[in-house]
């Protein structure tokens, strides 16, 4: 305790000392698990996906070819195709999450009749492990067996069975459903903590004021989520541009090409085509997008600076 | 004893389990079939029994759904850790070097067990004149249809059409409110090419010439003709059932076995699954040859081989129980437990197999068969991607075919000659 009164006071040359050295020493010990851990999982598979991006790789056997697939991968129609596909489902996912995720909290958190329960139950999608939703869903969709078909035939709203996920409009239609489905609970969750956070004074204060209920949302709750709102939304952004879960498992990339997003794009090349040197530098360039995205995102929104005046 | 006799002994005991624990070796098995019912009892007991036989060595079965196998298998096979003993698309696997050649091995066999196979079914295990399978089984492709709809719509089941004219009038027959003649594979499953395969060949077309260095699904015209026959039965005759893209093998026997679907084209072991699924369908089936516009046109048929992994440790164990797999008994049980024919020729007359009419059949239609996958290091990336891509777009826009099947040829060409 004594120490940390007295060194806020030390000139800045004065933490040269061999004291501080053994301190920093101990620090880095400390952290050394830890960063061994992230190098083993994060840091080493990154620089081996670098590495192999530079590769072509035949079997067990590879030869180094510099930008050769970079060159390859943007070249070929099929990745600026993913490109476009990823764009349109994570746009539409993620504004549907924040918009469906935001108006769910608001109203989980005004209701008092079976609040923990409907809460429970709005997270169940996200509780669920994406593979099983998947596959759920996979076979409500599914044209000759499925629920969905089976309901909307006998209300009478379709003639015949539906191949949803047969045909580009309705198996982007529906995989991006899924989406949704499986990602608003998360942003419902983190809107709905933050909504907590905001003090009943302000809206009194509003209320005497004689506030609409717009004008209270518009000027208390958004302000107040701002911050929150933008982390969460970046963080999905993150999410939904590397998932290929739903995908895989409902439509493979199909039909035709229609929900190949950039994830299914690379497993497709990597584990189907056998061109593993391409499917890294698709990872490479997915991942220096979603940096670049994300550092743009931050900065736009300025989260930064107005966090570092307060 | 003395103490330190004691001391002694007790140190020995403690050595020696280890030891033994040490000298038994696992190997890894993995094929798709390990996770379809009608085989599992089949191969738990194989297990067993090579174990009892084999006390130093442990066999681990793989069990991966099939249309995760192969990545799996890739995945596995990346990281120098695959499986010893496994059956995946041998000449892929073989021109990437993930497999062993196992000719040193087979060389040291007697004659009478290599005599069994004979030499152009082995050389559907062979890439670039080395032996890297073993086949154990395999499925020719006949026509199968349920003669009680047969029946109910008119038709003769002694009489099955011959040519396409006539599956097209008994196909309309067939068709009824929520029930369709056939199903038309789209999904993303390399069994859509193969039965395109069939259609084409069933018309005297060709998809490559004769030395795979080029596709011809278009330009052979025979090969066009009956690609847009074959999906015309969905796009323009109304007489398959719907969500052909989404339609794999699964879904295809579901169907029928469900009697959505009055007929499919398919190998013999769709007939355990059919009855696994529906077992009151047992004894309503019946199987003729493709109808087809050329005489004698050849059937596919599929041989699955066991090879060992290039990363196998233990090549002399994986050996052991391959050939151990390969046995009669088992080769019997896997033919009519789960309708996989023996591909070994001293079968061929085993009382068993001769029992069953329809195995019988299929046997039969299968003497003009030709063998697939077809010889080319990259045909699991053409089989499971390129060709399924174009017909999926085909059926999507029927108008489009020929440009489709054009774009096909040029992207498979060039694939099969890098």
């Amino acid at each position: 305790m004594s120490n940390t009164t007295t060194t806020t006071n030390i000139p800045a040359r004065a933490w040269t000392g061999r004291g501080l050295a053994r301190e920093r020493w101990h620090g880095y010990l400390f952290l050394a698990p830890t960063l061994l851990f992230l190098a083993a999982v994060i840091v080493l598979p990154l620089f081996h996906a670098f590495w192999t991006s530079f590769q072509r790789i035949r079997g067990l056997n590879s030869t180094f070819v510099g930008f050769a697939n970079y060159v390859r991968v943007l070249e070929d129609e099929a990745f600026w195709h993913s490109l476009r596909v990823s764009l349109g489902f994570v746009s539409i996912s993620v504004v549907a999450h924040v918009v469906l995720g935001l108006l769910l909290a608001l109203a989980l958190n005004k209701i008092t009749f079976a609040r923990t329960a409907l809460r429970v139950l709005f997270l169940t999608p996200w509780m669920v492990a994406a593979a099983v939703g998947a596959t759920i869903w996979l076979w409500l969709l599914e044209p000759q067996f499925g629920v969905i078909n089976y309901i909307l035939q006998s209300a009478g709203l379709i003639s015949a069975p539906v191949a949803w996920l047969g045909t580009p409009g309705t198996a982007f239609a529906a995989v991006t459903t899924v989406e949704i489905w499986r990602g608003v609970p998360f942003i419902m969750l983190l809107t709905l903590a933050g909504l907590q956070t905001i003090p009943a004074e302000q809206y009194e204060a509003a209320e005497i004021d004689g506030a609409t209920t717009w004008q209270k949302f518009r000027f208390i709750t958004l302000p107040n989520l701002k911050y929150l709102l933008v982390v969460a939304s970046t963080l999905d952004i993150i999410n939904v541009v590397r998932h290929y879960d739903i995908i895989g498992i409902m439509t493979g990339g199909g039909p035709a090409g229609a929900t190949e997003v950039l994830p299914a794009l690379l497993y497709n090349t990597a584990f189907r085509a056998n061109r593993f040197g391409e499917a890294a530098a698709i990872g490479v360039l997915l991942l220096l997008m979603v940096l670049i995205f994300a550092a743009m995102y931050l900065r736009i929104t300025r989260v930064g600076q107005e966090d570092d005046r307060r | 004893m003395s103490r330190n006799a004691l001391l002694a002994a007790v140190a020995v005991i403690a050595l020696a389990g280890p030891a033994a624990a040490q000298n038994r070796v696992t190997i890894q098995w993995q094929t798709p079939n390990l996770t379809e019912s009608q085989y599992e009892p089949i191969w738990k007991q194989t297990i067993a029994e090579f174990e009892a036989a084999n006390p130093d060595v442990k066999v681990e079965p793989i069990l991966v759904a099939r249309r995760d196998h192969w990545t799996k298998f890739v995945a596995s096979a990346q990281a120098r850790q695959a499986p010893c003993v496994v059956a995946v698309d041998l000449t892929t696997a073989a021109a990437e070097g993930y497999l062993r050649p196992m000719d040193d091995l087979w060389a040291k066999e007697p004659a009478s067990f290599r005599d069994a196979w004979a030499p152009e079914m082995l050389s559907a295990a062979k890439w670039e004149g080395k032996l890297y399978g073993l086949p154990n089984w395999g499925g020719t492709y006949a026509e199968v249809y349920n003669r009680e709809l047969v029946e109910k719509a008119g038709l003769d089941p002694k009489n099955p059409p011959k040519t396409w004219d006539e599956y097209l009038r008994w196909a309309k027959a067939l068709t009824g409110p929520d029930r369709w003649a056939t199903s038309i594979l789209g999904g993303k499953t390399d069994t859509t090419t193969r039965v395109l395969l069939t259609w084409i060949w069933g018309n005297g077309g060709e998809a490559f010439n004769a030395d795979m260095t080029e596709a011809t699904f278009a330009k052979n015209p025979k090969s066009l003709e009956a690609i847009k026959f074959y999906l015309g039965l969905f796009t323009k005759e109304g007489v398959a059932s719907p969500a052909p893209t989404t339609t794999n093998y699964l879904e295809q026997t579901v169907l029928f076995a469900q009697g959505k679907i009055a007929t499919m084209r398919n190998a013999y072991w769709s007939i355990a699954k059919v009855i696994g699924d529906n077992p009151a369908i047992e004894g309503k089936m019946f199987v003729a040859p493709m109808p087809a516009n050329i005489p004698n046109a050849p059937t596919l048929a599929s041989v699955s081989a066991h090879s060992i992994s290039q990363s196998c440790r233990y090549p002399e164990q994986a050996w052991r129980f391959i050939k151990f797999d390969m046995d009669k008994k088992w080769a019997i049980q896997r033919a009519v437990k789960a309708n996989w024919m023996p591909l070994r020729r001293d079968l061929v007359n085993e009382p068993e197999l001769k029992a069953d009419p329809m195995l019988a059949e299929f046997v039969r239609i299968g003497a003009n068969a030709r063998s697939y996958p077809l010889p080319h290091p990259a045909w699991a990336d053409i089989a499971v991607n390129d060709i399924v891509d174009a017909v999926q777009k085909a059926l999507l826009e029927p108008a489009r075919t020929d440009e489709i099947f054009r774009d096909l040829d040029v992207r498979v060409t060039r694939k099969l000659r890098q």
